[in-house]
């Protein structure tokens, strides 16, 4: 007799969705219960990895910034698991055209993938403002679309690490690029740097391999790559995650000593390493402050209904010196 | 309870079966309708309607290969690899669009081949089989596509961006594969034999059914299935992606687990499966809305999950104490 499934199925059922409420009024929805106020803008900010601390600083600087400016806009970010997992972003992109919000502020995952669906939001009339990884220029082209991209210029960055490195280093020696998702347009950009480091010095980049952005990764690669070239000198490395994958490769093979180690995000896990002379440099972008200057220009674009250009945001070259200096 | 008419109480089956996926689904929503003015448009729901064919034609593969008592870890990574054939076929071999989309989904019946016929001929279990697909198909993506998102362009948009009534062609097809998926499984032999060799291949042998031909045509229509969810998410993104479909193995088991269907085989349905998709997009969907922290949104799904599996679990108590 089946009826007698139901109360069993209702309780559950109900158990369910206690659990989905319980849990709901933790995550602070945006703009919720007041709804006669006047429109005051709304933007989302579309994330990258939320488990990279990088995009967690970023996205905590613009919380920060929305809280002391709560009567200019509201602010609602979302990420993704992962840095791959592109199509899961598509999807937040089109649910925040769905919702209609004012504004998107994104950091795309890949740099041609999330055109299209962005194209659509300003189709829908979205105001789309570009941070931290510049979306592809030929397919914005063929695509007949252009967003405005607030950010720093990875490439110098890069270079302002490898150039300190190699004042380190003599012309001729042998050193590896750990770089990024090859998709990902910043990566290139910060691999393209560190090359040009390494030709205005005379290094010889032995090898150039793929990190994906992870510390496992990158420590797989290293470690590959230090005994296939026992006379390395320097790593390079396309962010700080993969920097700490590469000290794990050369602390395994016992070739700490006679190895630097390049960084770039200047993340909090490789600050102690940066003292410790164990990684020799890093580049700051000013993660908390990223996503805040997309925010503050998807504003005055909506104010003032005009697309400006690009703008490029400060980028430091992080060092022990550095660090103890302030 | 005094009406013991069969068609009233095989009815009331069918509402009971369905009717607590139902009411969890309608709660989820009146939640999020409640957490957020933004939640409860047609705009919403429209655009989950488009974000979930390739899920469900991936989940509806899985049901089929989850009722067997087998598993097919392989489909996330042979959608990337079927969304590669077809990006580069487009944009480097210069194929035209139903040649491109043939071998796509070419692909995907190849793989889903050589999961079903490689674990026949060895025995070997379909978890490692198609752990090995799951590398190999990635590996051939990135290979294809040199590891990086082969864009194509409007070239490939006619297929996700065509709509009829308001909802996209790849939903409606989704939609079909689903109800003749169902339809073939409580009413056609072939049905009936997938169910023989999910709850007991051994009997199933003995009774005249060859569960390695089944098995190979379960694994192979999973494949073909995800042959044509890659091209319609290739189509809805205008590129290939070469890690397209990370991770959808687990959605899509998670997906047919909430639907009810048995790890165990011999029990599940299709259409129940499909309510496991709507509720996990309605959740995907519904906490992007509200903007909730990547972590609150992993721990509610997890727990979405377990929760549907014990009470899953006492439904079929209930039910076989009822039928005794």
């Amino acid at each position: 007799m089946n009826r007698s499934h139901l109360p069993t199925r209702l309780a559950a059922s109900i158990t369910l969705c206690l659990l989905a409420n319980g849990l709901l009024p933790g995550c602070k929805p945006a703009g919720e219960s007041k709804p006669p106020a006047p429109a005051k803008p709304r933007v989302a900010l579309v994330m990258k990895s939320l488990a990279n601390e990088f995009f967690l600083t970023m996205e905590n600087g613009a919380k920060a910034h929305q809280q002391a400016h709560a009567n200019d806009y509201d602010l609602l970010v979302n990420g993704i698991k992962d840095e791959i997992d592109v199509s899961r972003q598509i999807d937040l992109v089109e649910q925040m055209i769905a919702q209609k919000a004012d504004a998107i502020v994104i950091a795309p995952a890949d740099s041609k993938a999330l055109i299209p669906v962005c194209k659509k939001a300003r189709q829908n009339g979205i105001i789309i403002v570009n941070i931290d990884n510049k979306f592809d220029d030929a397919v914005l082209a063929s695509s007949g679309v252009k967003f405005p991209f607030v950010g720093p210029d990875n490439r110098k960055g890069a270079r302002a690490v490898g150039d300190f490195l190699a004042r380190k280093l003599k012309p001729g020696d042998p050193v590896v690029i750990v770089g990024g998702a090859p998709n990902a347009f910043n990566g290139i950009q910060r691999q393209l740097g560190f090359e040009d480091a390494a030709k205005a010095a005379g290094l010889t980049v032995v090898s150039a391999q793929s990190g994906y952005w992870e510390t496992e990764k990158a420590s797989q690669v290293v470690a590959a790559l230090i005994t296939e070239h026992p006379d390395l000198k320097a790593v390079l490395c396309a962010n700080d995650s993969m920097a700490l994958g590469a000290v794990a490769a050369l602390r395994g093979a016992g070739r700490l000593d006679q190895v630097q180690v390049v960084g770039y995000d200047n993340i909090a896990a490789v600050q102690q390493l940066l003292k410790d002379g164990k990684v020799l440099a890093t580049a700051d972008q000013h993660a908390d402050q990223l996503a805040v200057f997309g925010i503050e220009y998807a504003l005055d674009m909506l104010r003032n209904k005009t697309t400006p250009a690009d703008r490029e945001t400060p980028v430091d070259l992080v060092t022990a010196e550095t660090l103890s200096g302030k | 309870m005094n009406h013991p008419a069969r068609p009233r109480s095989e009815w009331r089956g069918v509402v009971a079966d369905y009717l607590g996926l139902v009411i969890a689904l309608g709660l989820l929503i009146l939640a999020f309708s409640l957490s957020t003015r933004y939640f409860f448009s047609a705009e919403t729901f429209r655009t989950l309607a488009n974000q979930i064919p390739a899920a469900m034609l991936i989940a509806t593969g899985m049901t089929y290969v989850l009722m067997i008592a087998e598993i097919d870890l392989s489909v996330g990574s042979v959608l990337g690899l079927c969304g590669a054939v077809a990006g580069v076929a487009l944009t480097r071999w210069h194929w035209p669009l139903w040649a491109a989309l043939g071998g796509a989904l070419g692909a995907g019946g190849l793989c889903g081949a050589f999961n079903g016929l490689v674990s026949v001929r060895w025995r070997l279990p379909s978890f490692i089989v198609t752990l090995g697909m799951m590398e190999m198909a990635r590996g051939g993506a990135h290979a294809l596509t040199r590891s990086q998102t082969e864009y194509i362009g409007p070239a490939i948009e006619g297929i996700a961006g065509t709509t009829v009534g308001g909802l996209s062609l790849p939903f409606l097809l989704a939609v079909l594969v689903v109800v003749a998926a169902q339809t073939v499984l409580s009413r056609a032999v072939f049905g009936r034999h997938l169910v023989a060799v999910g709850a007991n291949a051994e009997a199933a042998r003995f009774s005249g059914i060859d569960p390695g031909a089944i098995k190979t045509l379960v694994f192979l229509i999973s494949g073909l299935l995800v042959g044509v969810a890659a091209i319609i998410d290739t189509s809805r993104f205008q590129s290939a992606n070469p890690n397209a479909g990370s991770g959808f193995e687990l959605q899509a088991i998670a997906a047919v687990v909430i639907g009810g269907t048995s790890l165990m085989g011999g029990r599940g349905s299709v259409v129940r499966t499909l309510f496991g998709v709507l509720i996990i997009a309605v959740l995907n969907t519904g906490l992007a809305t509200v903007g909730a922290r990547d972590e609150i949104k992993r721990l509610v799904t997890g727990a979405v999950i377990v929760t549907a599996v014990i009470v899953d679990y006492y439904r079929r108590r209930l039910g076989e104490r009822s039928t005794r």
